[in-house]
């Protein structure tokens, strides 16, 4: 994410004093990020541990994470763009409208303090999670809330960093990044990468059918994606690699079976914070792995004959 | 049977990717998890290295891998523009040759960060 004012997990556990969690329910969906990252760990200038941090909560719900908050704010279904906007002016010393705040379903007083304490944190840090991102004003949330920790930079260090979910998907965006230059939904049709959100990314794809033939590996669209996009995938010859034969490969004319990514099979993953680690794989699998099924498909297609039209003759003269 | 212990073993269930926990396994399963969280544990337990599925099937029947890696290429050089998608559960040395793959064949790559 070009940009982005963030740190690693590592200066979070030695450094930050203030931790705010948005639209995320840590306890439950990252269960050793108090413990192994942020709250109860002692830090390097953290010396007391969890006595030396305040952590704040924010969401539309009080979800079992709340429990391990010092303060949770409950903040009004869909009005965390509002909030983030409010939190923006108040930093700032800017007079703010009271039917603006009353939306937000919180008092001036509730966000001025929140406000105050962002300001006088040592080092803070903004986890954001799904609760933010994908809720109305999507990208727009992230945007407001990444600028909210930007310009906390006047007055303390302050970071971001989003709560990412299953297994490698921080690892996708970083290798699509380092190969195409942008980390999603990357077309490669006219042969140099092409990146348009709600146009080349896959539910939009699909839902239009403009795929006649789909790979999935590591994912199982067919228990998660909305209907119309599944029913496409049924009608197009889908391919699938997993270790387990899934919903997606029930609709698909290929399955190959795999070894599982940490358990059987080798490689590097990357942590939410963009840092790489290494597997350290325990059992060895009766099946190959997915890199190397990849590979044998890209041998398999490299010996066919080139797909590019011929190139047409330079007109003479 | 004498167990395998591996230490810092990675957890690959959420973002957090835990590298310090302790596996106990035979040839087949991980029996014991240490550190793991209840996610972790359950994830690290319920894949095996057991023969529980057809190595490949082709409309459904069973097939080599060799028949359904010719089978997948041949759909995905014959497409106009094939999707390659999910990128999660796959390492990144996958997801790097998942690139190339969609480059050669003129297709979209994209992963769950689009959803
Ligand atoms: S052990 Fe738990 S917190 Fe750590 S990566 Fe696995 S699922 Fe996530």
């Amino acid at each position: 994410m070009g940009g982005k004012v963030t740190c690693t997990l590592g200066e979070v556990k030695n450094r930050a004093d203030l931790i705010v969690y948005w639209g995320g329910n840590p306890a439950e969906c990252h269960p050793r990020h108090f413990t192994k990252y942020t709250l109860t760990q002692k830090g390097k200038f953290i010396p007391k541990g969890r006595k030396d941090r305040t952590m704040i909560l924010v969401d539309i719900r009080e979800t079992p994470s709340a429990k391990a908050a010092d303060i949770f704010l409950q903040v009004r279904p869909n009005k965390d763009f509002e909030m983030l906007s409010i939190l923006r002016a108040l930093i700032k010393g800017q007079r703010v409208h009271a039917e603006r705040v009353a939306e937000t379903g919180l008092t001036l007083e509730q966000l001025t303090d929140f406000a105050e304490r962002m300001k006088k944190a040592r080092f803070g840090v903004l986890f954001f999670g799904m609760g933010l991102s994908m809720t109305r004003g999507k990208h727009m949330n992230s945007a407001a809330l990444l600028s909210l920790a930007a310009e906390l930079n006047a007055f303390t260090k302050f970071v971001a960093m989003p709560m990412r979910g299953h297994g490698n998907v921080t690892g996708g965006d970083v290798i699509m990044r380092w190969t195409t230059g942008y980390p999603f939904g990357v077309n490669l049709s006219r042969g140099y990468p092409r990146f348009n959100p709600g146009e080349f990314s896959t539910v939009d794809l699909l839902l239009r059918g403009d795929n006649d033939a789909a790979l999935i590996l590591g994912a199982d669209p067919g228990a998660t994606m909305p209907q119309p996009a599944i029913d496409h995938l049924a009608r197009i010859p889908t391919i699938v690699l997993d270790p387990k034969v899934t919903h997606t490969s029930r609709l698909s004319r290929v399955h190959i079976t795999t070894a599982a990514t940490g358990i059987s099979a080798p490689g590097t993953v990357y942590r939410m914070d963009e840092i790489p680690l290494p597997l350290r794989p325990p059992l060895k699998s009766p099946y190959p792995t997915d890199e190397e099924v990849v590979r044998r498909i890209y041998k398999a297609v490299a010996k066919k004959p080139m797909w590019l039209p011929p190139e047409e003759p330079a007109a003479k003269g | 049977m004498e167990l395998t212990i591996t230490k810092n073993a990675t957890c690959t269930f959420c973002g957090c990717v835990c590298d310090d926990i302790e596996l106990h396994s035979d040839a087949e399963r991980i029996v014991e998890t240490k550190r793991a969280c209840i996610l972790g544990e359950s994830w690290f337990r319920n894949h095996t290295a057991e023969r529980l599925y057809p190595d490949a099937l082709i409309d459904g029947k069973p097939a080599t891998v060799d028949e359904a890696v010719e089978a997948a290429a041949e759909y995905l050089y014959n497409a106009h523009l094939p999707l390659v998608y999910g990128l999660s559960n796959v390492t990144c040395e996958t997801q790097r040759e998942a690139v190339a793959l969609t480059e050669m064949i003129g297709g979209v790559v994209d992963s769950h960060t689009s959803l």
